[in-house]
């Protein structure tokens, strides 16, 4: 039984060089992966550690292998590391049933440093996200992490809270499996992130 | 005064690049796009300030001189020959050992001395000739540093840089020997004082030194490493009119050259200067005609005549009469430098009406543009 | 961590393309791989490296890649499956050596060179099509359309490469090699390697010595009949299908990234029953009998070819060969400005293509959002610019390298190179590099820049270059500089790695690719012997590299080098912890003021510095900083300090 709420699911992944972007996609994939699926992933790179942007394109399918890239105007979730970013990416693939998951930490640019414009303001920024999105999840997943003890399990946090929106099922069994693979000296925080991400999404 | 400043672009575009920079170094040592090396004012990175220090206090860009002798004066500026003058004579210091490494006289490092000594000052900041017989600043806090500053190095030198380098919250009391041109640079720092670094009215003393031109640090070096063995220098001098010779000590022996092979390096931005006797200072000192191991000082302010007053007191110096005859050349002399000047400038700009970076009243302009000079730039 | 010999056929794993290949040539029984690296074929030869040691084979990063496919050629020649792998650059460097095998032939065992393309140029410096190389050179050529086939499509070349004796290339593109998407797993053979160079003098021997390329048109005809038969074996091929209804209104012929991209447009525009599309594996030599049955079911045929029509002048050449009773097609591609033969191909692109030959609706999103869409502010989304890593010792080294110049004052310039650097092009390295090519052509320029003195020029030129692009290209130029008397400074920026393209090992570095100790040639002593002077700097003392670069601008004379050394800050943070505790006073910053006007957030620009724009001050990111304490000596107001964490 095909249990996507569409085939394919078209997910892009925004955020900043650096931020881990390869990584969540590495986890959502091989979970999928090990679930049957296919799964495609398409990522821009060569920014992937200079502070550029950085977008992956994840395609979910149970029927067939799809290509790399997905077109414009086309995706069903918005996986928002950071907040510029997660604008950006709806401006050319968001559409009327998008739901975004955004984390509302921003990274600063050096070009926004450079011209001394600095960042954008937070809640505008935050509105155009929320009035591009059918549905926008706002995770405070650094500020999260941060309690939980590490920045990067903003991360895992974000897929947890991905996973909650239902659009994609994922086995809890497949995506332990997964972290257990790719972080075995972190489960129990990754594990932990993971549940604060399912509980953030829950509430909005 | 509302004279509208510019920035960094502009100065270099105006300036700089134009080959106008006097080396006075107001725009360098308290900004990091802009620094001195070898000879020459080098961009590191635009600012894009519109208006910057830089422009501002640059004696090559628009400079109200009402306003600054008003500032330092209380009157407008009149044009007269020698400027501002509260007092005129000739002197010495009495003091040989000062006299023997000293230009002339030795007045100018007597008068610094004795302001170290009678604490009127802390630091002296004057331009010293380093091993390579290069001009460099020099912060100098005892009489022994002092000393090591006499005699003239004729290149020109950003000795101001050493002043905006004194650190932001320096209480340090400072004297300062400048030219001319770095006279007007400290006079329109006066203007509108800077407010990121130290106060302006730590400097207790200015000296002017007496100048018809200054050579060119880069292209007059290469030539006297050409010429002479450097490292056996002791002493540059202009013996004053008519000897018409550049004279280097050597050891014991002197060597001389005409000073038409001098002029060749001279800085191409001195044709255009209009100020032979530094009348922006408290006190300035020069040569006198005739007269050889003496000065013609020109007392132009209160703390002039203050510190002139002491040196009479304790008897550091040796003052006489200058005569008539010494000062009507002198005066001459001045006066055909500020008629060249404009002359010169009018000549490069086609115009008049524009006079680049001198903003003086329309009847000195006539006058000016009226007198007779000579062929060409004495000493 | 999963490594891709994992041991477990028939299941299913998520790899990236290059990790396929590699899985295939470990599945095809390969005894040896060499490559330089560059993006995207990199980790072919990396995810190799990994499990060398474990699988018998023998994996080198050599020192460019004219001497990694001539070392692969001699395994092959002993005996030994042979893999070589690089980007298209190394292609062009590789052609003179390929232009010869073709006519000498391989060894008894196959060699294969992949060759991964960068469409749209993403992290090259060109985006060259290699494809026309197979018809230029007469080279089998094959490209594989999704994952499973970059796998698959290894052992069956080898197989190709053995039963005819010639190399062969596998081609693929960024998309392909460079994304991720599903494999099911083989079987690795165990194979016993041994070498051995035979040498039969006897022609009739299956590999008579001397391997040679003469005669050249006795051996060219040669190469031109196995072709002919390779033709006849690509007719069958499993790696050309024909996908779609028997009459479609449309035919679309793709290879490569194209294939998926032309099934998923087909499948936007719900085009299925009306859209066949005849995908090849195998492109040269072009299987005619299937190309020509494929035009036969079609009125219209569009070409879908990342970057170059490659295929479309192959099969419209072949078509226009028909006899006149043959079916006549209405071609389109790039000649008819429906695809563009530059950039990279992209779903939306194969959209335009098909709906610009066909009349189908498209519009993935309604009017009202494209509004929405319209009213996104722009500053909102402003660029973000590629730069150096916070920390990272080019910014330190281009620091110096332009307050020397700017110093000197006689319009000196840098000449750039291929590597992170290159982004010195841009506010980065603070527009320093004026001219950028490929790889050595830096040090090819300054040398002729440096003659021209005799014409009246007197510019200091400076050509900058990583420490791997040092071995791979430089050291002939620096050699030619300093026998001709040329006036140029070579600056290497040493930084121990090759970052650019995921921190590979070169000459200069400690490890060989499978871990072993390496013999590490030093840079400083090759100048010498060459007879240079060497000057060598740490980049993070600016004051001295400054010095030293003004002394290097100033020398009259011949060709001389700085190397300006300093870890590279992402393989430094692996093994150490930050050096300092970095701290603004905004008490002491004077942020736009004049006396500094930001010049640490406007012109040294490290992201790990931000404005702020209410305050008037830069502050420290404590996130993004690395703390190497390099902008404490910036700072004019002595307002940012660096503290040694103990
Ligand atoms: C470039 C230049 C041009 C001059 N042209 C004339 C002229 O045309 N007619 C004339 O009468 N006098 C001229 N002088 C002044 C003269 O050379 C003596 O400096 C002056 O008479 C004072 O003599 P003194 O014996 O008191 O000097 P000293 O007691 O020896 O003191 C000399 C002072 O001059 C300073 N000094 C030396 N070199 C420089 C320099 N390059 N820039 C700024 N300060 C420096 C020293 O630091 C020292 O404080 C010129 C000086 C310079 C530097
Ligand atoms: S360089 Fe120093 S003074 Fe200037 S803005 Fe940066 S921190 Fe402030
Ligand atoms: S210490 Fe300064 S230069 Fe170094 S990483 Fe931090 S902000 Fe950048």
């Amino acid at each position: 039984m095909n249990k996507l709420a569409k085939d394919p699911i078209n997910v892009v992944v925004a955020g900043v060089g650096g931020q881990g972007n390869v990584m969540v996609t590495l986890v959502l994939g091989n979970t999928l992966v090990h679930d049957g699926y296919f799964v495609t992933i398409g990522e821009t790179y060569g920014a992937s550690q200079r502070g550029g942007s950085v977008m992956s394109h994840l395609k979910i399918s149970a029927e067939k292998q799809y290509s790399p890239l997905i077109p414009e105007g086309q995706a069903d979730i918005v996986l928002g590391m950071e907040p510029v970013e997660t604008l950006r990416v709806l401006k050319s693939y968001g559409n009327q049933n998008v739901v975004t998951v955004v984390n509302p930490r921003p990274i600063h640019a050096v070009d926004f440093t450079g011209s001394g414009a600095g960042y954008p303001d937070m809640r505008e920024l935050l509105a155009q996200i929320t009035g591009m999105s059918a549905k926008t999840y706002i995770v405070e997943a650094t500020g999260e992490a941060q309690k939980l003890g590490n920045s990067m399990l903003a991360n895992m946090i974000l897929i947890g809270a991905l996973i909650q929106t239902g659009l994609v099922t994922i086995s809890r069994e497949a995506i332990e499996k997964t972290i257990v693979d790719m972080f075995p000296k972190a489960v129990k925080e990754n594990i932990a992130a993971l549940s604060k991400g399912r509980e953030l999404a829950a509430k909005q | 005064m509302v004279t509208k400043t510019k920035g960094m672009g502009e100065l270099f575009k105006e300036v700089i690049n134009k080959d106008l920079c006097t080396l006075c170094g107001a725009c360098i040592g308290d900004c990091p796009y802009t620094v001195f090396y070898r000879g020459k004012i080098r961009m590191l990175d635009l600012c894009t300030r519109e208006e910057g220090h830089c422009y501002g206090y640059c004696p090559r860009t628009r400079t109200d001189l009402d306003a600054i002798n008003n500032k330092l004066f209380g009157v407008p500026f009149t044009g007269a020959e020698i400027g501002t003058v509260k007092d005129v004579f000739m002197a010495r210091s009495r003091d040989a050992k000062v006299r023997s490494g000293a230009q002339y006289g030795g007045t100018v490092t007597s008068l610094l001395l004795l302001a170290l000594e009678s604490d009127l000052i802390n630091a002296a900041i004057t331009t010293n000739t380093d091993e390579d017989k290069l001009p460099e600043a020099s912060v100098a806090r005892s009489a022994a540093g002092v000393m090591a500053g006499a005699g003239s190095n004729y290149m020109a030198y950003p000795v101001l840089e050493a002043l905006n380098r004194m650190p932001k919250d320096s209480k340090e009391k400072l004297g300062i020997v400048v030219t001319p041109c770095q006279a007007i640079a400290l006079a329109k720092m006066r203007l509108d004082p800077p407010t990121q670094r130290a106060s302006l009215d730590n400097i207790r003393l200015s000296v002017g030194l007496f100048c018809t031109w200054a050579l060119a640090y880069d292209r007059f070096y290469e030539f006297l490493k050409n010429n002479v063995d450097l490292p056996k220098v002791r002493k540059f001098d202009i013996p004053p009119p008519p000897a018409n010779r550049f004279d280097v000590y050597i050891g014991k022996e002197v060597k001389s050259f005409p000073l038409d092979e001098v002029r060749k390096y001279r800085m191409p931005t001195c044709a255009y200067c209009l100020d032979m006797t530094a009348e922006f200072t408290d006190i300035s000192v020069g040569s006198v005609e005739g007269i050889e191991g003496w000065n013609t000082v020109i007392v132009r302010t209160q703390h002039g005549a203050d510190i002139i007053a002491e040196a009479k007191k304790k008897g550091k110096l040796e003052i006489k009469d200058l005569p008539a005859q010494s000062l009507a050349h002198l005066k001459e002399a001045s006066l055909i430098k500020k008629a060249r000047a404009v002359q010169e400038i009018v000549k490069k700009t086609g115009d008049k009406n524009d006079l680049m970076y001198i903003d003086i009243s329309h009847d000195l302009k006539e006058k000016l543009l009226g007198h007779k000079v000579g062929a060409q730039g004495g000493h | 961590m999963q490594y891709i010999d994992i041991d477990a056929p028939g299941s299913n794993q998520l790899f990236i393309g290059n990790e396929a290949m590699a899985r295939g040539a470990l599945e095809a029984g390969i005894g040896w791989a060499s490559a330089y690296p560059g993006t995207p074929s990199s980790e072919i030869l990396g995810s190799l490296a990994e499990v060398a040691k474990k699988r018998g084979i023998y994996v080198e990063w050599s020192v460019n890649e004219k001497v990694a496919i001539e070392a692969g050629a001699a395994a092959s020649y002993a005996g030994i499956r042979s893999l070589v792998a690089m980007k298209m650059n190394g292609l062009n460097v590789v052609i003179d050596f390929l232009s010869t095998i073709v006519l000498s032939g391989i060894g008894k065992k196959g060699l294969v060179l992949m060759v991964g393309d960068d469409p749209a140029a993403h992290s090259s410096s060109n985006e060259t099509d290699s494809r026309p190389v197979s018809k230029w050179l007469d080279i089998p050529l094959v490209e594989p359309g999704d994952f499973q086939e970059a796998k698959d499509m290894i052992p069956y070349l080898y197989d190709i490469s053995e039963e005819f004796g010639t190399i062969c290339i596998l081609r693929s593109v960024t998309r392909v090699a460079h994304a991720r998407g599903n494999i099911r797993l083989g079987e690795i053979p165990k194979v016993v390697h041994k070498a051995r160079f035979e040498q039969y003098f006897d022609p009739a021997a299956p590999m008579p010595t001397p391997i040679m390329c003469v005669p050249s048109s006795f051996r060219h005809m040669f190469q031109h009949m196995r072709l002919d038969k390779i033709r006849e074996k690509f007719e069958t091929s499993t790696y050309n299908k024909y996908v779609g209804p028997e009459k479609p209104d449309l035919l679309i012929v793709t290879s490569g990234s194209g294939w998926l991209y032309s099934q998923d447009a087909v499948n936007a525009l719900k085009a299925e029953n009306r859209i066949g599309i005849l995908k090849l594996g195998t492109l040269w030599p072009l299987p005619e009998k299937l190309v020509k049955s494929c035009l036969s079911k079609a009125d219209k045929v569009l070409f879908i070819e990342e970057t170059d029509p490659f295929l479309e002048g192959v099969i419209m050449e072949f078509a226009a060969g028909f006899s006149p009773e043959s079916k006549r097609n209405l071609f389109y591609g790039n000649h008819t400005r429906h695809l563009n033969s530059f950039g990279e191909l992209t779903p939306d692109a194969v959209i335009k293509a098909i709906t610009g030959v066909l009349d189908i609706p498209y519009a993935p999103r309604d009017a009202d959002y494209m509004k929405k869409v319209e009213a996104v502010p722009q500053q909102y989304v402003m660029d973000r610019l590629l730069t150096f890593c916070p920390g990272c010792p080019h910014r330190a080294s281009f620091w110096a390298i332009k307050n020397a110049l700017a110093m000197d004052g006689r319009h000196g310039f840098v000449t750039g190179d291929i590597g992170c650097y290159s982004m010195a092009l841009g506010p980065a390295g603070f527009f320093q590099t004026r001219t950028h090519q490929c790889m050595g052509a830096g040090a090819g320029l300054a040398n002729g820049f440096g003659q021209l003195h005799r014409f009246g020029f007197d510019q200091p030129v400076v050509s900058v270059v990583g420490d791997s692009t040092f071995y791979h290209s430089i050291i002939p130029g620096l050699v030619n500089g300093v026998h001709n008397h040329s006036d140029f400074t070579l600056v290497i920026l040493d930084n121990g790695a090759t970052a650019m393209t995921g921190f590979q090992p070169h000459p200069g570095t400690e490890l060989t690719a499978m871990g072993e100790p390496a013999a590490q040639i030093s840079m400083e002593n090759i100048c010498r012997a060459i007879g240079a002077r060497v000057e060598v700097c740490d980049p993070f003392d600016l004051k001295s590299t400054t010095r030293t670069m003004l002394s290097m601008i100033e020398q009259k004379e011949g060709a001389r080098v700085a190397i300006m050394r300093r870890t590279c800050e992402l393989v430094r943070q692996k093994k150490e912890e930050k050096p300092y505790k970095m701290k603004i006073d905004p008490e002491k910053c004077l942020g736009e003021d004049c006396g500094c006007n930001r010049l640490c957030t406007r012109v040294f620009r490290c992201p790990g510095l931000i404005w702020d724009p209410v305050a008037g001050k830069t502050k420290i990111d404590e996130v993004i900083c690395n703390e190497c304490g390099v902008c404490a000596d910036i700072c004019p107001e002595g307002a940012i300090t660096r503290e040694a964490v103990a």
